[in-house]
């Protein structure tokens, strides 16, 4: 990618660095369509992307992980909200926030009571349990910030994790006395 | 601005209304936006509208592609102010109009276009001249969707024209399923606070209280200049700037597209900015310590190699368009405001300044340098020797520069730029951002249409003429009249030029062969004429003008001819290649 545009005085804008954005969009057929066609235009990767209804019928949200320059961001977010589908863009990186990621795996089902006991700490530390405990196969669900989901992962392939499904970051920016202190859940910027 | 921006109020707002059907909700629509006059194609999923058509006050013009319907409807929207129209059918029909929407998306003009689409049953399934139309058309308007249900027809329409000429303005496209225009409704027009549009940007109107920082470093420079570009026009400021350039001594640069901001021969007027542009206008942007962009891009064309542009000023941006500030360039005060609320909440704020004479003094030695220097300095066509920049300037003191001159891209678009002498806002109309060839004559139909009481001229080169010079024959059928100056060195100009000077002279498909365009009229009915020498020259634009419709002058031009200045790729605005022409 090219290097970033100088950007207004003062303002750094060579860090590259994992963004997370929050956008309240309109729910209409299109709207996916219309952010991610923007940010291919401008060569970004989507980390990931989810989208959910709110609590107001006809908006939704999506939470987007990204990777990029401060500045070159910055100015995608301002072409973002012009979108006529796009209500409002914000960037929660340097925000305070919660940020979670639902994982889904399958695993073997540990062979003795000792790999047993490590597999349940594994998943416990992730926010995660059991969801079936088969005699050959075992699912469980993972709830937690992404790194700590990445190190669960890791962590879990030498208990014989079979396959995995990730839902993707959501987030929401959090008043910082408020956040909960579970530590899963919480990423102070 | 022409008063096609507001809907009026033909139909009085009810709870339902009579029944018709999505066709005549939509032509009800265009008629309360004020449109007049419509471009567009028939064909089989739009022909529910056509079939209806005549009920309305709405004229058709049936051009010959759809691309020069879109053209047109661009060429309409930036010679009136309102919103050009355009109608292709489904598939090809749709997929024609692409290169106009991202022609009009480019350069922020208001334009509404409407296709046809297979019934709602088939979609998807690959029927017949089925496109994705929507999904082609995202990344090249400002708004595309397709409206599903009758009841939506009303609000899709009257919400289209206004996403397309609300802040910055850009094309939308509204895609039907045919049976969407055959089934009733009985939904009323909506009144404009019924809009559903919340995530349509609105630019904060009224005072901008950054205005106050503005005048700061307004009266802390000694050497500053005024960029101004299309923002200016779209937001028809024209006057508050050329009352602010008065109020604060400032000289004002234009872009491309900020041609007419002000009268070139104002004496505040600094001229044409950027790679093919003026270099004491150049030289002025390297040498100032305060740089105003207003409503302008600050585009590559203009800027060249950002790290070396404009290295003595700080640099000020107002636009509308808040993602565009510190886009391209170093920005020190940004500024997210209308063009013309900006100018209107500077005057407020500005004592008058003395004359800013060492400046001036300055610019006036850059400018006779420069123009000397120039081919129209030269005077090469006083050795017989017929030239464009002589084409352009007779054209410009013929029609007493009132004329709309529609330029095509390349060197034609370059020469129209220096020589013809604007004065006016709205009648210097050209494809800047995107720089699509083929535009000029089907812009041009639109611009007549929309500004009769003007004369109207294309300026194109041989190539960009023979892109969509299937509209002549809409230029008859219509007595649409336009006065085409095809300037004809036989070449693909600019690409000879870049060869020439960047490739060694390694010139490659440079060479051009086109018709007879003398003969090429005759057939199709439209009076023309040839010019070889400069004095043909005055002749012929007098015949042209004469006219009562179309008419074309071919004029065969010195096929050597380049355009200098010029910045080379990569280069910046102090190390343009100036050349004296030989």
């Amino acid at each position: 990618m090219a290097a970033p545009q100088t950007l207004p005085a003062g303002e750094t804008d060579a860090v590259h660095r994992r963004h997370v954005v929050s956008a309240l969009v309109v729910d209409r057929p299109g709207t996916l369509n219309r952010v991610s066609g923007l940010l291919r235009a401008r060569s970004f990767n989507i980390e990931s992307l989810t989208v959910g209804t709110t609590h107001e019928p006809g908006k939704s949200r999506m939470t987007i992980a990204i990777r990029g320059d401060d500045g070159h961001l910055r100015q995608v977010l301002a072409q973002l909200e012009r979108l006529i589908e796009v209500l409002e863009v914000t960037d929660l990186t340097s925000t305070p926030r919660i940020e979670l990621e639902l994982v889904l795996v399958e695993l073997d089902p540990p062979r003795s009571p000792t790999a047993q006991h490590a597999l349940r700490g594994v998943l416990a530390a992730a926010g995660g349990e059991t969801l079936s405990e088969a005699a050959d196969l075992w699912r469980a669900r993972l709830t937690a910030t992404p790194e700590i989901i990445d190190r669960a992962l890791e962590a879990l392939r030498a208990h014989g994790l079979r396959s995995l499904v990730r839902a993707g970051a959501v987030a929401m920016a959090a008043d910082p006395e408020t956040i909960p202190t579970n530590e899963n859940g919480v990423t102070r910027a | 601005m022409a008063a096609l921006s507001l809907p009026i109020s033909a139909f009085p707002p009810a709870a339902q209304v009579a029944p018709r059907i999505g066709a005549r909700a939509v032509c009800e629509a265009l008629v309360r936006e004020g449109v007049t006059t419509i471009f567009g194609y028939p064909g089989g999923t739009v022909l529910p509208i056509y079939d209806v058509l005549r009920e309305f006050p709405l004229r058709h013009i049936l051009v010959r592609h759809e691309q020069g319907g879109a053209h047109a409807a661009d060429g309409f929207s930036r010679a009136t102010g309102g919103v050009g129209v355009a109608i292709a059918t489904s598939g090809p029909g749709a997929i024609n109009l692409v290169t106009g929407l991202a022609t009009a998306m480019m350069d922020s003009v208001p334009m509404v276009a409407i296709t046809g689409n297979v019934p709602r049953a088939l979609l998807g399934k690959d029927a017949f001249q089925e496109t994705d139309i929507v999904g082609i058309a995202l990344p090249v308007t400002k708004y595309a969707t397709v409206v599903m249900d009758p009841d939506e027809v009303p609000y899709a329409v009257a919400e289209a024209f206004e996403i397309a000429r609300s802040g910055r303005p850009g094309p939308v496209l509204l895609d039907f399923p045919k049976d969407v225009l055959q089934l009733e409704t009985s939904v009323p027009h909506p009144e404009p606070y019924q809009l559903r549009l919340p995530g349509l940007l609105r630019p904060t109107r009224g005072d901008v209280p950054e205005a106050d920082d503005l005048a700061e470093m307004i009266a802390a420079a000694e050497r500053p200049l005024i960029l101004s570009g299309h923002g200016v026009q779209i937001a028809g400021a024209t006057d508050a700037l050329r009352e602010v350039a008065r109020r604060s001594e400032i000289p004002v640069a234009h872009t491309l597209l900020g041609i007419g901001n002000m009268d070139e021969t104002d004496r505040l007027s600094a001229g044409y900015a950027g790679m093919h542009g003026w270099m004491h206008v150049n030289k002025m942007i390297q040498q100032c310590d305060l740089l105003i962009g207003i409503g302008c891009r600050y585009d590559d064309r203009i800027t060249g190699k950002t790290s070396t542009f404009a290295p003595n000023a700080r640099i000020v941006h107002v636009d509308v368009d808040r993602s565009e500030i510190g886009k391209n360039v170093r920005t020190d005060l940004g500024i997210v405001a209308d063009a013309g609320d900006l100018l209107t909440a500077l005057l407020r704020r500005l004592p008058q300044s003395e004359p800013r004479t060492e400046w001036m003094d300055q610019l006036a030695a850059w400018r006779k340098v420069s123009e000397a220097r120039s081919w129209h300095g030269s005077g090469a066509w006083r050795e017989g020797r017929l030239t464009a920049d002589y084409v352009v300037d007779q054209i410009g003191e013929a029609t007493d520069h009132q004329a709309t001159l529609v330029s095509d891209v390349g060197q034609n678009q370059m020469w129209a730029a220096r020589y013809f002498g604007f004065r006016h806002p709205y009648r210097h109309l050209s494809s800047g951002g995107l720089g699509t060839m083929g535009y000029a004559v089907p812009a041009a139909m639109g611009a007549a249409l929309g500004a009769p009481e003007r004369e109207t001229w294309a300026i194109v080169g041989d190539g960009g003429f023979q892109m969509t010079m299937q509209e002549l024959a809409t230029l008859v059928q219509d007595q649409i009249p336009v006065r085409i100056a095809v300037l004809n060195n036989h070449r693909l100009g600019m690409i000879r030029q870049w060869q020439e000077i960047i490739y060694d002279e390694n010139y490659h498909s440079a060479e051009l062969l086109g018709p007879d365009l003398v003969r090429l009229c005759e057939a199709y009915g439209i009076p023309a004429w040839r010019a070889t020498k400069p004095d043909e020259v005055a002749g012929v634009i007098a015949n042209a003008r004469k006219a009562p419709g179309p008419a074309l002058i071919d004029f065969h031009l010195d096929e050597a001819q380049n355009v200098y200045p010029m910045m080379l790729p990569g280069k910046g605005l102090s190390d343009m290649v100036e050349k004296a022409p030989e």
